[in-house]
């Protein structure tokens, strides 16, 4: 089973998080800040909202990690490497 | 182009490169009008596509796809920046305009359309796009699972179809298709009015459309670097979708005698449901939207395809903790089905401090839709063989006694805040989509649509669009580039 980890994925989080608009990137910041924390998933999840917004952020971050990803079938590079390909040789746009 | 400050003479400037825009410029400049068009935005590379979600989220999308609407229930609403618009990211899902929403328009709002009339207009797009219905090899095993639900449930149902040549299902359209196989107006369109002369400059947040004693006499924009630019033309097209339009025509000054300006907002919300299904799905291999069951359309429920690549997945699968780890872990067993609204509930758009505020509150007929539609969902699924279902509420919460806050929703078809209605008292754009009490300005995009459509807008948007052109051009639309010459005529 693929085990969740707040940690992987905080990178591609932090370049999303820096273009939303200013109430959320504030919002986000703390609340992620929150979830890193020792008992911060327990506090967040005494608030729905709030858990639901923070975990589907780190959980796409974790599933966007190339080797979850590989893991669960689906090769992000390999995806983008074919349409490159096939561009080229049919001289698409 | 990115040409920074200094000025453009032009006899139309079109603000926006989206759906709207990119179609009334091509058709403008190929008609032998001289062309400028302003957005905000930039151009994408493909070869700058990576499918990877978190990256092409702050690429491609507004504010990072993190557009929330403020009430009951906050709806995330995802809209695309540069040039293509919402097109370079969207599904490609072409519908045309419903019968039923024609004929509403024309009763209710005056609307001089029908799907006669409008037919060349359709004929037109769907040929600039390569329109065509996906096959099932292409669909993939996501749409197999509904198409064999609806089937044993005798429901309506089939492929849709698409702006896309040479597709080989990526799975990715909402990331940047890296096969530029989606036929998107930032590769069909935009090309086309620039080889037509067309002058297009990006990084252009346009602040204002000029007026001089009620006539439209160009549009002023400042650039990325903050340098001032300005189009001075005796026609402007504004096309920068429904959220901002209705607020780039109030700080214009215009568009708000009927008190109808950045209201009447409809959204089309719409509800993700997974099933744990007993075969290998693979949801992201196959065009992820590519296939309806339109059973219940006539109630305002429609059911389409939604999948994705595993972050996608796991951002939207309604689980919390253990058992979303597990289900995740069985990833490629998932099934995923979009649900989809004709909303009743109307909300608004405006700013406040210099932010844009979207107001929406769901309506209790709204909320009785969704709850009939998550029940047939589960229907749907139950009949495909589903080992479990995930309805995108709080656990134990049944569809037939879910509240407005349990819902979970995203919303992907803005519409209606600067609607067109023949009366000057009742909208805001005419029947030919120019603002009331504005000569020369007109609007060619979602914000212009009298009501929600229940379908996906792009085609109607275009479709529309091409009428405005050629109402511009001083002539009937042609069907095909082909046929130009023997004038069938879409009327304008």
């Amino acid at each position: 089973m693929t085990t969740f980890s707040a940690r992987p994925g905080i990178g591609s989080l932090d370049a999303l998080i820096a273009v939303a608009p200013w109430p959320q990137r504030w919002g986000l910041r703390v609340l992620l800040a929150i979830a890193r924390r020792p008992r911060g998933v327990a506090l967040l999840a005494r608030a729905a909202p709030w858990d639901q917004l923070v975990r589907g952020l780190l959980t796409a971050g974790h599933y966007d990690e190339p080797e979850v990803s590989r893991s669960l079938g689906w090769d992000a590079d390999a995806v983008v490497a074919r349409g490159r390909e096939l561009r080229r040789a049919e001289e698409r746009p | 182009m990115g040409r920074k400050g200094g000025w453009l003479d032009a006899d139309a400037c079109v603000i926006g490169a989206g759906a709207g825009g990119a179609v009334v410029a091509a058709e403008l400049a190929e008609g032998g009008r001289s062309v400028a068009v302003l957005e905000e935005g930039h151009r994408h590379d493909p070869d700058g596509f990576t499918a990877r979600m978190p990256e092409m989220l702050a690429r491609l999308y507004r504010d990072g796809a993190q557009i929330m609407t403020i009430g009951k229930p906050p709806i995330m609403l995802p809209l695309g920046r540069g040039v293509g618009g919402t097109t370079l990211i969207n599904s490609g899902t072409c519908f045309r305009t419903p019968a039923r929403v024609l004929e509403r328009w024309q009763h209710e709002f005056g609307m001089d359309m029908s799907e006669q009339s409008l037919g060349p207009c359709f004929e037109r797009v769907e040929q600039a796009l390569s329109v065509s219905e996906v096959t099932p090899e292409l669909a993939g095993a996501n749409a197999e699972v509904a198409r064999r639900g609806a089937a044993r449930l005798g429901w309506s149902h089939g492929y849709l179809r698409r702006n896309a040549r040479g597709c080989v299902g990526s799975g990715v359209c909402t990331l940047g298709c890296p096969t530029s196989a989606k036929q998107h107006t930032g590769i069909t369109y935009v090309p086309r009015a620039q080889q037509a002369g067309a002058r297009i400059v990006t990084g252009a947040q346009v602040q204002r459309v000029i007026i001089e004693r009620g006539r439209a006499r160009g549009a002023q924009a400042r650039m990325t670097d903050g340098a001032p630019f300005e189009v001075r033309a005796p026609i402007v097209v504004v096309a920068t979708g429904t959220i901002h339009t209705p607020l780039l025509l109030g700080r214009s000054g215009i568009g708000s005698q009927s008190g109808q300006l950045g209201r009447n907002l409809s959204l089309h919300p719409a509800a993700g449901i997974f099933a744990r299904m007993g075969e290998i799905v693979d949801m992201s291999r196959g065009v992820p939207q590519s296939f309806y069951v339109d059973e219940f359309a006539h109630e305002g429920i429609m059911f389409e395809g939604a999948a994705g690549p595993p972050a996608y997945a796991a951002m939207a699968l309604p689980l919390t903790g253990r058992r979303h780890a597990e289900a995740m872990a069985d990833y490629r067993r998932l099934a995923l089905f979009g649900l989809m609204v004709s909303d009743s509930s109307r909300g608004s758009v405006r700013t406040l401090a210099g932010r844009t505020l979207i107001r929406y509150d769901l309506s209790y007929d709204d909320l009785m839709r969704f709850r009939k539609g998550l029940a047939r969902m589960r229907e749907l699924f139950d009949a495909a063989g589903a080992r479990e279902v995930h309805l995108p509420l709080p656990e134990g919460v049944k569809p037939e006694r879910a509240r407005v806050r349990d819902l979970k929703l995203m919303a992907f078809h803005p519409l209606g805040t600067a609607r067109a209605d023949a009366r000057p008292t009742h909208g805001v754009l005419d029947g030919e989509m120019a603002v009331h009490g504005a000569e020369g300005v007109y609007v060619a995009d979602g914000s212009a649509m009298p009501s929600s459509l229940g379908v996906n807008p792009q085609l109607t948007i275009m479709a529309l669009a091409t009428r405005l052109a050629f109402h511009l051009l001083g002539k009937g639309v042609a069907s095909t580039a082909a046929n130009e010459d023997l004038g069938a005529q879409c009327p304008s």
